[in-house]
């Protein structure tokens, strides 16, 4: 089985989460790697980011050497009955599945483990070198972490407790699991990071993660003397306002160790543009 | 009467921080005024002097007429269960690991929990105006979807499936073992988990009229709610606005305005292409007009997104000035709401 990596992107909502997976997944393919990237079916997701607005479930290639899919869960659900629990022949699968899919909308745990399952499965196969998720947010992103670990919890023996601790040891295991979350160098997502990340860290349920600092701001070269010799007018309120932003993300960087900084985009830029622009920035690194 | 405004809108957009200004706008105008928030930065708690604020609230200091409460979940599930369930019942939920579970993961739970809460406080019919700060879960529509949700939970739909029963009692679930599916169910999925969730849903089921009762009442407070859509210029905080007006008139609930958060000045985008003048150094004058150019095709693609919320959507789309570095104090937050529209098409005494 070849080594596949498996990397969970997560962050505050409006951090750029699922423009930064893409721009990995760009990235890895371009190194010459064999890509899945998974869409968690948030709301607008990873396929405007690969020019791909309606992934479908089934792996699509979008460009030389990386696939991409959605997540959906019916379908998921269908393919882990069949494939992961080993139902006995002539077992009334689609009954059994319509009983599931109700289980699943109000039992704890059901919903996220078989979303959760799915790029986990993709591991096992051993067809990728690097399966990336645009995860949830910060939030849900750790009860869906928590998932395997919470079914394991509840069910005393039998199939269902296996899969969940092959799924827990999976994503405990750091020679296969990365987490990324991204962040911008504002107070909200800075803060809820570094909670999340000591959640992470006492629960033990992944290894530690990885921070990318998104919407860094180049610095513009002004000081604050130069403001002093303008005129009043716009072109000296918009340096105000870009020395204010840099001396807030000065201050919020520091906070947080952070070895990727991706810059701020701004202007009228299509999803995709911005993801080739972040996979530019991102360069070589791995 | 108390009138209700909720905030919603994708995560990110700054719900919070409207959420605050407007109360402290509101309490300024005499009307005793509630903030009911979720998770605040520490900037706007320690503005609110919130910092450790539990579920009940308490007065802002410096701000006559406003108080604020923060959302404690797993308390209000708690207060919810001692509402509804028989007191034997009620012990048995609280310990019982499925129940535990819900309350704290299950995604809808923070959503309805807050719906009840917003109506206990509007039932103590102390306040004349409360501000809602939604929770982020499901881009802010779970909260309004959550009553009906929370209904589905406790109707039974699972429990009829797995006991064959209309309305079982706790002696039905000694019987299951007897059922085909359910033996099957359990050899496959392990153990005796299926009997442990309809054991749980059974004593979860006994709530169900008073739940469902309660669901119905909040939904007709969210009804009559002013509905704001917090959303910025950004891709998600946009699509998640489209959502909100596809899907909120599956509840009967419209949204009333559209509050566009952190613009900048749309003269950049004129001025951009203007010739710079009054600074000499040359270098200088370059970084400047690099630096507003940068800025104005930024302020050109919010200016792009608000046409087309207003050509699109007949609605009021108010602008809030984006601030840096942003708003800390009291003043501040006072400032933000002082300086744009919004606050005149919000209901109660401004009206």
């Amino acid at each position: 089985m070849a080594d596949t990596e498996l990397m969970f992107v997560s962050g505050k909502g409006g951090t750029g989460k699922s423009a930064v997976t893409a721009a990995i997944a760009i990235a890895a393919a371009r190194q010459g790697r064999t890509v899945l990237a998974v869409d968690m079916g948030t709301s607008l997701g990873l396929g405007a980011h690969l020019r791909h607005a309606d992934l479908p479930y089934a792996p699509t290639e979008t460009r030389p050497g990386l696939w991409a899919m959605s997540m959906d869960r019916a379908t998921a659900l269908d393919e882990y009955i069949k494939l992961q629990l080993h139902m006995p022949l002539g077992a009334p699968t689609k009954q059994f599945a319509g009983a599931l899919t109700v289980l699943a909308d109000t039992a704890p745990g059901v919903r996220e483990i078989i979303s959760i399952g799915k790029p986990l499965y993709e591991v096992w196969k051993g067809v990728w070198d690097l399966v990336i998720v645009d995860g949830q947010s910060l939030g849900q992103f750790q009860s869906y972490l928590r998932a395997p670990a919470t079914i394991a919890e509840l069910v005393p023996t039998g199939n269902v407790r296996r899969q969940a601790q092959r799924l827990a040891s999976t994503l405990e295991d750091p020679a296969i699991t990365t987490i990324t979350l991204v962040t911008n160098p504002a107070e909200l997502p800075v803060r809820e990071t570094i909670e999340t990340m000591e959640i992470l860290r006492s629960e033990g349920l992944c290894p530690p993660p990885d921070v990318i600092m998104n919407r860094f701001l180049e610095p513009s070269g002004m000081s604050l003397d130069d403001i002093d010799r303008m005129p009043d007018g716009s072109a000296r309120e918009a340096a105000q306002m870009q020395l204010a932003m840099e001396a807030g993300q000065e201050r919020w960087a520091r906070e947080i160790d952070a070895p990727v900084s991706l810059p701020y985009l701004r202007g009228v830029l299509t999803p995709g543009e911005v993801a080739v622009q972040l996979a530019d920035a991102l360069g070589g690194r791995p | 009467m108390t009138d209700t405004i909720i905030i919603t809108g994708a995560g990110g957009v700054g719900k919070t921080t409207l959420a605050a200004a407007i109360g402290v706008a509101i309490a300024a105008t005499g009307a005793r005024t509630l903030v009911l928030t979720i998770d605040p930065a520490m900037r706007l708690a320690d503005a609110l002097g919130i910092e450790d604020l539990g579920d009940e609230p308490r007065p802002v200091a410096g701000v006559a007429n406003l108080s604020a409460a923060m959302l404690d979940v797993s308390a209000s599930w708690e207060a919810i269960i001692h509402r509804y369930a028989a007191p034997d019942v009620g012990d048995r939920l609280l310990v019982n690991p499925y129940f535990r579970a819900i309350a704290d993961r299950f995604p809808a739970a923070q959503s309805y929990a807050a719906g009840e809460r917003m109506a206990e406080f509007i039932e103590t019919k102390l306040y004349d105006v409360i501000v809602v700060d939604t929770p982020p879960s499901g881009g802010g529509i779970d909260f309004f979807r959550a009553p009906a949700r929370t209904g589905d939970l406790v109707s039974g739909k699972l429990l009829k499936w797995l006991t064959g029963s209309r309305l079982p009692g706790r002696g039905v679930i000694y019987q299951l073992a007897a059922r085909p599916m359910l033996r099957l169910a359990d050899s496959v999925l392990g153990g005796a988990m299926l009997s442990d969730v309809a054991a749980f849903l059974v004593d979860l089921r006994t709530m169900y009229d008073g739940l469902a009762a309660r669901s119905r009442t909040i939904e007709r407070y969210l009804r009559s709610a002013h509905i704001v859509i917090a959303t910025t210029a950004d891709p998600t905080p946009l699509h998640e606005t489209h959502r909100f007006f596809r899907e909120l008139g599956e509840f009967a609930i419209t949204p009333d305005s559209i509050v566009f958060n952190r613009t900048l000045p749309s003269e950049w985008i004129d001025d951009a292409v203007r010739p710079l003048r009054g600074i000499d150094d040359p270098d200088l004058r370059a970084l400047a007009k690099g630096n507003l150019r940068t800025w104005a095709s930024e302020a050109r693609r919010q200016a792009d997104a608000i046409d087309e919320l207003s050509a699109r959507y007949t609605i009021d789309v108010h602008t809030i000035r984006w601030r840096t570095p942003p708003p800390e104090t009291l003043a501040d937050l006072r400032s933000l709401i002082d300086a744009s529209s919004l606050f005149g098409s919000l209901p109660g005494p401004t009206s």
